[in-house]
């Protein structure tokens, strides 16, 4: 569903910020992206929201190329940013119903927002107030609320969680297992690397632009991805042996 | 899909403070400037009436014609549309003195006799959508792509399958519609206020001028509003693209027409009134000296011819005399209106040179072009004065040849008659004339927009929406 092939970004001033990026999201599966700043993730969500263009390579939703055809494949995908404002004058709801008719849902009712509102653990009184009187973290939520409501087949979230306290983080992955059963096909990049572990079935580390490692849900249960993340960020594993021997 | 922008647009606009605020100033604003151009325009319809009857009796008492040739006055009547686009009505004068001795010009301006005015100038419709509406339309406008950038909406709507041009048209329509809506009530506060006063009674013609001066107020808003568009998909911080806008508004506004001016005034200098004095002055001396240098060298030549009666040879000097001096007089009149029309023909080009400089900013093209269709621009007033002096040797003529007929009454006391002279009248400048006069304010317009909104798409289109 979500699959980057071999996926190149030069930006102008001739960073390389991905270089040779492979990874693939199947339906039903949670796919983490971890990675110090800097390491490329939000430039591969980027790509495949047709943002920027790649240097070379693909990405692909629903194996359309996101470059060569981004109106289709957006019709394929639902994306949560990292910090969203939305429009402060607007209610909860109203933005709820903006997006949604942009994401080609106009034939919501009242009680289909509240109920994306809810799942998303906005307390009721919200639904109805200003956005500019939001929390961060309240703003995040109603952005999950905004991807969910659209109900894509895959999800691109870049730092969902960034803004959330712990027990609202708790109930988003709640949510993000819930959209996995439903056979959506997730990639989110994180900087939570215990949630990760818990709830991915596939994480990815990334590191100056190249994903220097990648495991199951299933290998990190008798591995340590704390420690891991950790050495090859200082560089005491090579990268190169991990990969190939993972592919 | 483009309707739902439209809509999102126009609510967020309206839910917030600045719509209010918008609304207020421009309710309170334009009801003002209307209101006061209305009661100007009746106070200066009675002062008129008031002079031209004045006049009338003035001339009807004297008891002599030769007093009458010193001079009859010609009001201007103000015009209707003065009451919205005053234009140069208070600057110049509004009275034309016709006498025999003199060219006619226009004195007792409002300004004249009350000069606090002049520093001012005047709260016309036209002045409010020129500054405070213009500032406006940027309001409206200065962060529309770039502000949704910074709230991360951008990103969030292009991550659906929206294309960008129907984005930005969506944007666009709704924001213009925003911007009309705090001026709906208030405009058509104004219209009724026009329709129901007492002193304004306007014409089919008038109605038709009202309705191009108010197009063209709507295309120098929408010359702001796409200007403002066109700079929001041009940066990347919303305060970065209002310093700007705010930078090209005063250009616009306040520099060009002025800066259009000077310009002109070095490129097609005009000699000064000094200048032509001193040049009319030169060739009198010139001539005069001819004519002293001639008449000895004639007597000298002709001496021999001279017949013996002094008498006849008196007159024969006399004769020479007075033909060499209705030459030279012809020759001096000749001078004078060949210097004075080359002044004029100068000033024009001049004026012309500086107007067209100018219209590269909109502010500019609305001034000339609204000033054209109410008919208070300086054409008007060229058109007055010139019928004035078209007028003046009708005038003449007539007076003349009562002066003529009327000596021998004059001992007798007897009023003059004012019955059978002839009355000046100026043509009103039909519509159709003054809409092509104001064509290249109209098409400039139209092509700022163009320009301004095509600019948007096309930076929109490659716009980094991070
Ligand atoms: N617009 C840009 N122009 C140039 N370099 C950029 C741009 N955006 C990001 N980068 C660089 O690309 C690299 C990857 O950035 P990013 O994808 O944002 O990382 P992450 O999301 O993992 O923190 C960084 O070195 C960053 O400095
Ligand atoms: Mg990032």
């Amino acid at each position: 569903m979500i699959e980057a092939r071999n996926l190149s970004k030069r930006y102008e001033d001739n960073v390389l910020a991905l270089d040779d990026l492979n990874l693939r999201v199947n339906p039903g599966e949670i796919y983490c992206l971890l990675g110090a700043n800097g390491a490329g993730k939000t430039t591969t969500i980027n790509i495949f929201l047709a943002f920027i263009e790649p240097t070379s390579g693909q990405a692909l939703l629903n194996d359309i190329d996101a470059a060569r055809n981004p109106l289709q494949a957006k019709e394929y995908v639902a994306y949560v940013s990292e910090n969203v404002m939305l429009y402060g004058n607007f209610t909860a709801r109203q933005n709820l119903d903006f997006f949604a008719r942009l994401g080609g849902k106009r034939n919501l009712r009242k009680d289909d927002y509240y109920q994306a509102m809810q799942k998303v653990g906005l307390p009721e009184k919200a639904f109805e107030q200003r956005v500019r009187e939001f929390s961060k973290g309240m703003r995040q939520k109603l952005g999950i609320a905004i991807a969910i409501i659209k109900d894509a087949p895959a999800l691109l979230l870049d730092e969902p969680t960034s803004g959330l306290d712990p027990k609202a983080g708790a109930e988003f992955l709640e949510t993000l297992t819930e959209l996995r059963s439903a056979g959506k096909a997730i990639l989110m990049s994180t900087h939570d690397i215990f949630r990760s572990k818990d709830v991915a079935d596939r994480v990815g580390i990334m590191k100056e632009g190249r994903k220097v490692m990648e495991r199951t849900g299933d290998e990190l249960k008798h591995e340590n991805l704390q420690h891991l993340y950790l050495d090859y960020m200082r560089g005491s594993v090579n990268p190169e042996t991990e990969v190939k021997a993972n592919d | 899909m483009i309707r739902d922008i439209i809509k999102k647009e126009i609510l967020d606009n309206i839910t917030s403070p600045k719509f209010v605020f918008t609304f207020l100033l421009c309710t309170i604003l334009i009801l003002l400037s209307v209101y006061t151009g209305v009661a100007n325009y009746s106070a200066e319809k009675k002062e008129h009436t008031a002079s031209v009857a004045l006049n009338r009796k003035n001339m009807e008492s004297r008891r002599d014609y030769q007093s009458l040739a010193s001079g009859i006055k010609i009001n201007k009547p103000p015009q209707v549309l003065g009451t919205i686009v005053t234009g140069i009505e208070e600057a110049v004068g509004r009275v034309a003195p016709v006498n025999i001795a003199s060219d006619p010009n226009l004195i007792e301006s409002k300004y004249e006799s009350n000069p606090v005015f002049a520093v001012f100038g005047a709260l016309d419709l036209m002045f409010i959508v020129k500054i405070v509406l213009s500032l406006f339309a940027i309001l409206f406008t200065y962060d529309a792509i770039v502000g949704e950038k910074e709230r991360g909406t951008l990103k969030l709507a292009l991550s659906n399958s929206v294309p960008r041009d129907k984005f930005i048209l969506g944007k666009a329509i709704g924001g213009y519609i925003s911007l009309l809506l705090p001026l709906l009530i208030p405009v058509l506060l104004s219209l009724i206020i026009l329709l129901l006063a007492p002193d304004l009674s306007l014409g089919r013609a008038e109605w038709s001028r009202l309705f191009f001066i108010f197009c063209m107020f709507f295309l120098y808003l929408s010359v702001f509003f796409s200007l403002g568009l066109f700079v929001s998909t041009r940066t990347a911080r919303s305060s970065t693209s209002f310093l700007v806008l705010l930078f090209i508004w005063v250009v616009f506004v306040m520099v060009v027409p002025k800066v259009a001016v000077i310009i002109a005034s070095r490129i097609k200098p005009v000699p000064s009134i000094h200048e032509i004095t001193s040049k009319k002055d030169a060739f009198l001396r010139q001539v005069s000296a001819e004519v002293n240098k001639g008449l000895p060298e004639w007597i000298q030549k002709n001496a021999r011819n001279f017949p013996r009666d002094q008498k006849a040879a008196q007159e024969m000097i006399m004769k020479y005399v007075k033909e060499i001096q209705d030459e030279a007089t012809t020759r001096i009149d000749a001078n004078n209106a060949a210097l004075e029309k080359d002044y004029q023909l100068k000033k024009k080009e001049q004026q012309n040179l500086a107007v067209n400089l100018s219209r590269i900013s909109p502010a500019s093209a609305l001034t000339f072009g609204s000033m054209t269709l109410a008919r208070t621009g300086v054409d008007e007033y060229d058109r007055f004065l010139s019928s004035v002096r078209t007028y003046k040797p009708i005038y003449t003529k007539w007076i003349n040849s009562k002066m003529g007929t009327t000596i021998s009454v004059l001992t007798g006391g007897e009023q003059v008659r004012i019955d059978d002279m002839p009355l000046h009248h100026l043509e009103p400048e039909n519509l159709s004339s003054s809409l092509y006069k104001a064509l290249p304010d109209f098409s400039l317009m139209i092509g700022m927009i163009i320009v301004f909104f095509a600019g948007a798409c096309v930076s929109f289109l490659r716009y980094d929406v991070r």
